[in-house]
C-alpha cells in the first residue's frame, strides 16, 4: 500500500489540492497560496530524495518500473519544479491575477508526467505521460494571454509539439507492426541476435525524430528560442531543463538499456545519432554569438549542450550514457540558477537583454561572481562542475574511437568559449562604475547563484558524488513483486 | 618532521589573499604580502628537495577503479623546483610593479593572485586532472586583466588570447585524454608519475605514439607560441597591463614547455623523435620568422613580446636534441628568459607610466633623464641578447652544445637568430636610452626609478639572472636526475 506514496500521485495531489483551494477560500485570503506551493514542492523533494528506488504500484507494473535511472531522475525533477515554483511566485502578474493559483499549480503536472516518464517501460506509457506533460506546457506558455510574445510562444509550441507528438505516435505503430510489443523487455527479447528488419528501423527513426524535438537537436530545434524567449520565464525554465533532461533519459533508455539496445540496431543508428550530435553542437554553438537576449541565448547553449550529450549518447556504450547522466546533472545546476536570475533581471528591467548586465561586476559582486562561475562551468572551463561533464564527453568519444565527433566537439568548445564570455565581459569590462545605475538584486538570488557558483567549485574538483549518481543510475530495476515480498 | 604539507601551503597562501581581499583587506599589501610569506614553505620545500630529491604530498597514487579517479596530489623534485622558484621569485616581482593607485584594484590584485596560483599548482600537480586545471585557472583572470585594465587595442588582443589558448589547452586535453587510454586498462592512471612507470613497462606502439606526440606537440606548443600558433603572444603582452605581462611571460608561457619536458619526451619518445624534423622547420620559423618581425617592430613592448615568442624556438631546440646536456639548457633558458622577460615587461610598464608611450621614435635620452630605470633595461636587454654572465647565456650555449651533434643547421640557424636579436634589441635600446630627448617630452617631468620601493622589484630579477648566470648548477645540479630519466628509455 505504501507504494502508492510514490512523487507522482503526491505531485498531482498537491497541484488539484492548490487548484481546490483557490476556488474555496474567499477572495483576500489567498496569499498563502504560493508559499504552501513553494513548501509542497521542498517536502516532495525531501520525500523524494528519501524514497527514490522504491519500488512503484505493483498494478503499474506492466508499464512502470523503478530502476537506477529513474530513482536518479525524479529528484532532478521535483528540484527543476521547486526552481520553477520559485520562478513563478516571483513573476508579477497583469490581468492574470484572478488565476494566480493555477499558474503556481500547473507545474506540479507536467513534473508528475516526467517522473512518470522516466519510469515508463512501454512506449504507450511514454507516450500517455509525454502528453500530460505537452499540455501543460502548452498552456503555461501561453499564460500571459495579454502578451502576443508569449501567445506566439505558446502557438508555436503546441504545433510543433503536435508534430513531434504525431512522429511519436507514428514511430509506436510502426514499432508495434514491427515487433509485436510496446513493451520494452518483450522488444529486446523479441529481437535480440536477429538482423533488425527495414520497419523496425523506420519506426525508430520516426522515434528518434519525435524525441529530438524534445531535447532541440538539430534540425527539430527552431521551435526552441521563439518559445523560451516568448514564454513566460519559469517555462522557459521547465523547457529548457525539464523537459530537455526527460527527452535524453528516454533516449538513454532505449537506447542504452531497453528496447532498442540492440546491436542490428546501434549499426545503423550509431553514425545518425553521431551526425545528430554534431549538427547540433556546431549549430547551437555558432548561433549563440550573435545573441542578445539571455533568454535564446540560453536555448541555443541548450542545444549545444544537448549536441555534446548526444555525442556521448551515439557511443551506445555505458560510459556514454553515464555520461549523459552525469552532464544533465551538471546542466542543471549551471543552467537552472541562470533562469532564476533572468525572472529578476526581467522584473527589474523588463527584458533580458545582456546589455543588463553591463556593470553588475561592480555593483552587485555576489550575483556577477555567481553568474560568472555558471557561464564558465557551461562553457566548461576547469576546475568548474562543466569541465568534468565535457571531459567524459571528450574521453568518452577518444575511447569509442569516434575522432570527427571529437574535432568537433573540441573545436566547438572553444568557440563556445567565445560566447561564454559575452555575458561575463558584460559584467565586468563593458562599462565603469559611475556609468551604472543602481540595481539591487533581492538577497535570496544572491544566495542561490553564490551556492550555485560553489557547488560548480567543489562539485568540479570533487565530483565523487556526482559519480555515485551516475554509477547508481546504471544500476538495473527493482520490481514491485521482489520488494513486496 | 615530514614537510609535505609546504607543498599545499604554496597553493593555499595565495588563496587565503584572494579571500582576504574579498573581505575587504588592503588589496596590494595583501597581495605583496602573501606573495613575499609563500617563500618560506617554497625554502623549506626546496631544502627538502636538495636533501632527498623530491617531496610528495596526497595519498599513494592509485590506478583508475571508478569512473572518475582524480586525486589530489602535489609533488616537486628538481626539475618542478626551478619553475616553482622561478614562479615565486617573478610573483613577487610582479605584485611589487602593480601599481598602488590603479582603478578596482580589489579585482586587479585577485586576478594576478589567481594567474600566480595558476602556474604554481600546474608546476606543482602529480594528478593530470589538476596539472591541466591549474594552467586554466589562469585563463579567464588573464582576459579580464587585458580587458579591463589593458592598453592599445586590448579588447582584440584579450579575446584572441583567451580563445587561442582555449583551443590551445583542448588539444591537449585530448592528448591527454590519449595518454592515458593508451595505457593498458589495468593500470591506467591520472597520475603522471604513475602513468610514466606504466607507459615505460608498456611502450605505446610507433604510429600511435606520433599521433599523440603531435596532438601534445600542438597543444603545448599552442601555449608556448610556437610558430604558426605564436599569434597571440606578441600582441596580448603588448596589451596586457606590466605585471599581468610579467607573470604570463615569464611564468605560465614555461608551463607548455614543462609539459612537454614531463609528459611528451618521456612517455612518446619515438614520436617525438619522428616528430622532430617537423618541429625543426617550427622552431626555425620561431627564430627566423619572428627574428624578422621583431626587427620591424616600432613598439617596445611590442618588441618584446615577439623577441619572447622567439626564444621560445631556441628552447625548443634544447627539447628534440635529444642530450642532457640540451635539455639542461632548455631548462635553464626556461628559468633565465622568465626572469628577464619578466624583468623587460617590468622596465617597459615603466617607461610607459613615466613617459606615457613605448613607441621607440617617441622615447629619447632615457640614459640621462633616468639612469636606473635605463640600468635594468640594459640588464634585460643584454639578458634576452645571451650576455654570459647572464642566466640565458649559459641556457643558449649548452643548447647550442646539446643540439650540435644531432641538428648542426639548425644550430645555426639559432645562432643566426641571436644576432638577429641583437640587432632588433640593441637599436631598441638605442633609440630609447641615447640621443635627443624628443621636444614632447622635453617639457614633462621623468623621473627616474625612486628610492628601494621602486627598484626592489627589479633588482631581485636581476640578482636571479646574474646567480643563475654565475652559478648554472643551482639549476642544473638538482634538476639533473630527473633530466636523465626523461632520457632514458
Amino acid at each position: 500500500m505504501s507504494s502508492w506514496f510514490c512523487p507522482e500521485v503526491l505531485l498531482v495531489l498537491s497541484g488539484v489540492g492548490l487548484i481546490l483551494a483557490d476556488s474555496f477560500i474567499p477572495e483576500g485570503k489567498k496569499g498563502w497560496i504560493p508559499g504552501a506551493a513553494l513548501l509542497f514542492s521542498f517536502v516532495i523533494l525531501v520525500f523524494t530524495l528519501g524514497q527514490s528506488g522504491q519500488p512503484m504500484p505493483s498494478s503499474w507494473q506492466n508499464l512502470f518500473l523503478t530502476d537506477g535511472l529513474s530513482s536518479v531522475f525524479k529528484p532532478f525533477f521535483v528540484l527543476c519544479l521547486l526552481g520553477v515554483t520559485v520562478i513563478s511566485v516571483r513573476t508579477p502578474m497583469g490581468n492574470e491575477e484572478r488565476v494566480r493559483a493555477e499558474w503556481i499549480a500547473l507545474p506540479f503536472f507536467p513534473t508528475a508526467g516526467l517522473c512518470l516518464l522516466v519510469s515508463a517501460h512501454d512506449f504507450l506509457a511514454i507516450f500517455v505521460a509525454l502528453e500530460l506533460v505537452a499540455i501543460s506546457l502548452y498552456l503555461l506558455a501561453a499564460f500571459h494571454r495579454t502578451r502576443a510574445a508569449s501567445l506566439e510562444a505558446g502557438m508555436k509550441l503546441l504545433v510543433m509539439g503536435g508534430l513531434s507528438t504525431g512522429f511519436l505516435v507514428m514511430g509506436i505503430a510502426w514499432l508495434y507492426a514491427a515487433a509485436g510489443s510496446t513493451e520494452f523487455s518483450k522488444i529486446l527479447v523479441e529481437q535480440a541476435g536477429r538482423p533488425a528488419t527495414l520497419p523496425l528501423l523506420f519506426a525508430i527513426g520516426l522515434i528518434l525524430t519525435g524525441l529530438a524535438f524534445k531535447v532541440a537537436a538539430v534540425p527539430f530545434h527552431a521551435w526552441a528560442p521563439d518559445v523560451y524567449e516568448g514564454a513566460p520565464t519559469s517555462t522557459t525554465a521547465f523547457l529548457a531543463v525539464a523537459s530537455k533532461a526527460a527527452g535524453f533519459v528516454l533516449l538513454v533508455r532505449i537506447f542504452g538499456f531497453g528496447a532498442f539496445a540492440l546491436d542490428s540496431v546501434a549499426v545503423f543508428y550509431r553514425p545518425v545519432l553521431l551526425t545528430l550530435g554534431i549538427a547540433t553542437v556546431t549549430l547551437g554553438t555558432l548561433a549563440a554569438l550573435p545573441q542578445r537576449n539571455l533568454k535564446r541565448y540560453l536555448a541555443y547553449s541548450g542545444i549545444a549542450h544537448a549536441g555534446y550529450m548526444l555525442l556521448a549518447l551515439g557511443t551506445l556504450g555505458e560510459a556514454g550514457m553515464g555520461t549523459v547522466v552525469g552532464y544533465l546533472w551538471a546542466y542543471l545546476l549551471s543552467t537552472f540558477p541562470v533562469l532564476i536570475f533572468i525572472q529578476e533581471m526581467e522584473r527589474i528591467h523588463g527584458s533580458a537583454d545582456i546589455r543588463h548586465l553591463e556593470g553588475l561586476g561592480q555593483k552587485d559582486r555576489g550575483v556577477a561572481l555567481g553568474l560568472t562561475l555558471c557561464f564558465l562551468s557551461m562553457a566548461g572551463l576547469p576546475p568548474l562542475l562543466g569541465f568534468s561533464a565535457k571531459l567524459s564527453v571528450f574521453a568518452t568519444l577518444w575511447s569509442a574511437g569516434e575522432m570527427p565527433g571529437l574535432v568537433v566537439g573540441v573545436v566547438m568548445a572553444v568557440v563556445g568559449l567565445g560566447f561564454y564570455l559575452v555575458p561575463v565581459r558584460a559584467m565586468y569590462w563593458e562599462r565603469e562604475a559611475d556609468a551604472v545605475p543602481a540595481q539591487r538584486f533581492p538577497s535570496f538570488l544572491v544566495w542561490i547563484l553564490l551556492f550555485a557558483g560553489l557547488a560548480q567549485l567543489v562539485l568540479g574538483l570533487q565530483p565523487r558524488p556526482l559519480v555515485r549518481l551516475v554509477e547508481r543510475s546504471l544500476a538495473p530495476a527493482t520490481t514491485a513483486v521482489s520488494s513486496e515480498n | 618532521m615530514t614537510l609535505a604539507w609546504t607543498l599545499l601551503a604554496l597553493l593555499v597562501l595565495p588563496l587565503i589573499g584572494v579571500a582576504a581581499i574579498c573581505l575587504g583587506a588592503a588589496p596590494r599589501k595583501t597581495a605583496l604580502g602573501v606573495s613575499l610569506c609563500n617563500l618560506i614553505p617554497g625554502f623549506l620545500a626546496f631544502g627538502v628537495v636538495l636533501r632527498e630529491g623530491e617531496l610528495l604530498f596526497g595519498a599513494e597514487a592509485s590506478m583508475i577503479r571508478e569512473v572518475f579517479p582524480v586525486q589530489f596530489r602535489l609533488g616537486m623534485d628538481g626539475l618542478s623546483m626551478a619553475l616553482v622558484g622561478l614562479t615565486l621569485v617573478v610573483t613577487l616581482a610582479a605584485m611589487g610593479v602593480a601599481p598602488a593607485e590603479v582603478k578596482r584594484a580589489k579585482e586587479y590584485y585577485i586576478c594576478l593572485l589567481l594567474v600566480g596560483l595558476g602556474g604554481l599548482g600546474a608546476f606543482l600537480s602529480l594528478d593530470l586532472f589538476y596539472f591541466f586545471s591549474f594552467h586554466e585557472v589562469a585563463l579567464i583572470p588573464s582576459f579580464l586583466l587585458i580587458g579591463i585594465w589593458g592598453q592599445g587595442d586590448r579588447t582584440g588582443a584579450a579575446w584572441r588570447m583567451t580563445l587561442y589558448l582555449m583551443l590551445g589547452s583542448l588539444v591537449l586535453l585530448v592528448g591527454l585524454i590519449g595518454l592515458v587510454w593508451a595505457a593498458p586498462e589495468t593500470a591506467r592512471s591520472l597520475d603522471w608519475r604513475m602513468l610514466g612507470e606504466t607507459l615505460r613497462a608498456n611502450p605505446i606502439p610507433g604510429p600511435q605514439q606520433t599521433w599523440l606526440a603531435a596532438l601534445l606537440l600542438v597543444g603545448f606548443g599552442t601555449l608556448v607560441s610556437l610558430v604558426p600558433f605564436h599569434s597571440w603572444a606578441p600582441g596580448g603582452y603588448a596589451s596586457a597591463p606590466a605585471p599581468a605581462a610579467m607573470l604570463h611571460a615569464g611564468v605560465l608561457k614555461k608551463f607548455g614547455l614543462y609539459g612537454l619536458l614531463r609528459l611528451a619526451l618521456p612517455l612518446t619518445p619515438i614520436g617525438w623523435k619522428e616528430l622532430s624534423w617537423l618541429v625543426g622547420i617550427l622552431l626555425a620559423g620561431n627564430i627566423l620568422y619572428l627574428g624578422f618581425v621583431s626587427l620591424a617592430q616600432r613598439d617596445f613592448r611590442w618588441l618584446l613580446g615577439f623577441s619572447s615568442a622567439m626564444h621560445m624556438g631556441t628552447i625548443f631546440l634544447g627539447l628534440i636534441g635529444g642530450t642532457v646536456l640540451g635539455l639542461g639548457g632548455a631548462l635553464l633558458l626556461m628559468v633565465g628568459h622568465g626572469l628577464s622577460a619578466a624583468l623587460g615587461f617590468a622596465v617597459a610598464g615603466e617607461i610607459g607610466h613615466r613617459t606615457g608611450t613605448t613607441w621607440m621614435q617617441d622615447l629619447g635620452g632615457l640614459a640621462k633623464r633616468a639612469p636606473k630605470l635605463w640600468f635594468y633595461l640594459m640588464i634585460a636587454g643584454m639578458a634576452s641578447i645571451g650576455l654570459p654572465g647572464l642566466a640565458n647565456f649559459s641556457g643558449e650555449i649548452l643548447i647550442f652544445f646539446g643540439a650540435w651533434s644531432a641538428h648542426p643547421v639548425l644550430v645555426g640557424i639559432a645562432a643566426w637568430g641571436v644576432v638577429l636579436s641583437s640587432v632588433a634589441m640593441l637599436r631598441a635600446i638605442r633609440s630609447i636610452s641615447t640621443g635627443p630627448v624628443p621636444s614632447h617630452l622635453a617639457a614633462k617631468e621623468i623621473t627616474d626609478l625612486r628610492g628601494a620601493k621602486e627598484v626592489w622589484p627589479m633588482a631581485l630579477l636581476t640578482f636571479f639572472l646574474l646567480a643563475i648566470g654565475l652559478v648554472p648548477n643551482l639549476i642544473l645540479g638538482p634538476a639533473r636526475p630527473v633530466l636523465e630519466r626523461i632520457l632514458q628509455p
